[in-house]
């Protein structure tokens, strides 16, 4: 599968697009794992220091919100999906 | 069906327009009759408010407490250095009447509030937010929501832009579906701490004024329910769907009913004791 990040996350990692290996039943933690394993850098910009993904973040999976169609970081992931991570900007 | 009353200058002025079929004489009158709110004259506004003008429409209401900067004219096109220290509204004036005369402009030179919000937006058809703020970006969906007034978002920073279309009469999601609230401050930086390309908000502020001459000819698919998001760097237009949230404190089920009790400042969240039409 592959993840599409945008704005500073784009700019934090230098890569718009990321593809990452998952086993088959992977769900969203362990695509969200594989990500942060190749880009350490984005914890910071996703995570609270609690550990909880930031309410600004948004994470969609082939465009619908798991949070609220599914199981959230437990919905399964598929080797064709795309996962989408972007913060709001507000420059004008 | 619109009564037409095109002059022969307005044939000749528009004829690029009258000549389209998904335009035509009933699209431009659509435009020249219609009112639209340009929140900002700067980066985002300068090229949606000189298109706006171009295309004739009618009304074109601008709101801007700020002064013309030095720093601004990297981007921001409406203005030009004679107009350091000139109110935004003024500049953008003068530059609309010299080139359209038949858009009548309406310079309000006051910052969107949530005092006057409510009273600004009733008298226009169109909201197009070219803030540079979160506060303002959220007072704006939650007001236009309520009051049923279709609102053209478009953001800037660096070399990335964010455009969408929330459309309260077609149902559709509102921003807040999108971001329930704002970054924590400093969690996502303006263009004044992190820069902005200049020619970046002349793109998305074009797409701004696209979606709004759509809207007003009821033409084309307009960015409802989905986020359109500019690389320059890249040169990548990639267009992300999302949906309606049943729990979004706006619009969703329990969604408010008004914005008293909203404070625009830091996350601009919503409580749960705000929400539910209390």
């Amino acid at each position: 599968m592959h993840w599409k990040l945008f704005a500073t996350l784009r700019e934090a990692t230098g890569h718009q697009e990321v593809a990452v290996e998952i086993e088959e039943d992977a769900t969203i933690r362990d695509a969200l794992d594989a990500l942060l394993q190749n880009h350490p850098e984005l914890e910071d910009e996703l995570f609270s220091p609690q550990g909880e993904l930031y309410n600004h973040i948004r994470l969609l999976q082939n465009g619908d919100d798991p949070f609220l169609t599914g199981d959230g970081f437990d919905a399964d992931v598929g080797p064709d999906d795309e996962l989408a991570l972007f913060p709001p900007v507000s420059g004008g | 069906m619109v009564a037409l009353d095109l002059d022969a200058t307005q044939l000749d002025r528009y004829s690029r327009h009258l000549i389209m079929d998904a335009v035509g004489p009933e699209g431009q009158q659509q435009l020249l009759n219609s009112r639209v709110l340009c929140v900002g004259a700067g980066g985002l506004g300068s090229p949606a408010i000189e298109y706006l003008a171009a295309a004739g429409v009618g009304t074109l209401g601008i709101v801007d407490d700020d002064v013309v900067e030095r720093s601004n004219l990297q981007r921001q096109v409406l203005h030009t250095e004679a107009d350091i220290g000139t109110p935004k509204v003024e500049s953008a004036a003068a530059f609309v009447e010299a080139q359209a005369p038949d858009v009548t402009v309406e310079p309000i030179e006051r910052r969107l509030t949530k005092a006057n919000a409510r009273e600004l937006v009733a008298s226009y058809d169109i909201v197009l937010d070219g803030s540079d703020n979160f506060p303002t970006r959220f007072l704006l969906n939650d007001v236009c929501w309520l009051r049923g007034t279709p609102l053209v978002h478009g953001a800037v920073l660096r070399f990335e832009g964010q455009v969408t279309t929330i459309d309260p009469r077609a149902d559709g999601p509102c921003y807040r579906c999108l971001f329930p609230s704002a970054p924590p401050a400093g969690a996502v930086p303006g263009c004044a701490t992190a820069g902005v390309l200049g020619v970046l908000p002349g793109t998305v502020g074009c797409f701004q004024a696209t979606e709004v001459c759509k809207l007003i000819m009821e033409t084309g698919d307009p960015l409802v329910g989905r986020l359109l998001s500019y690389n320059a760097a890249g040169m990548t237009v990639d267009t992300v769907e999302y949906a309606a949230n049943p729990n979004c404190p706006v619009c969703g089920t329990n969604g408010i009913d008004s914005i008293e009790e909203i404070e625009y400042t830091e996350t601009c969240a919503i409580d749960d004791h705000c929400a539910g039409g209390s």
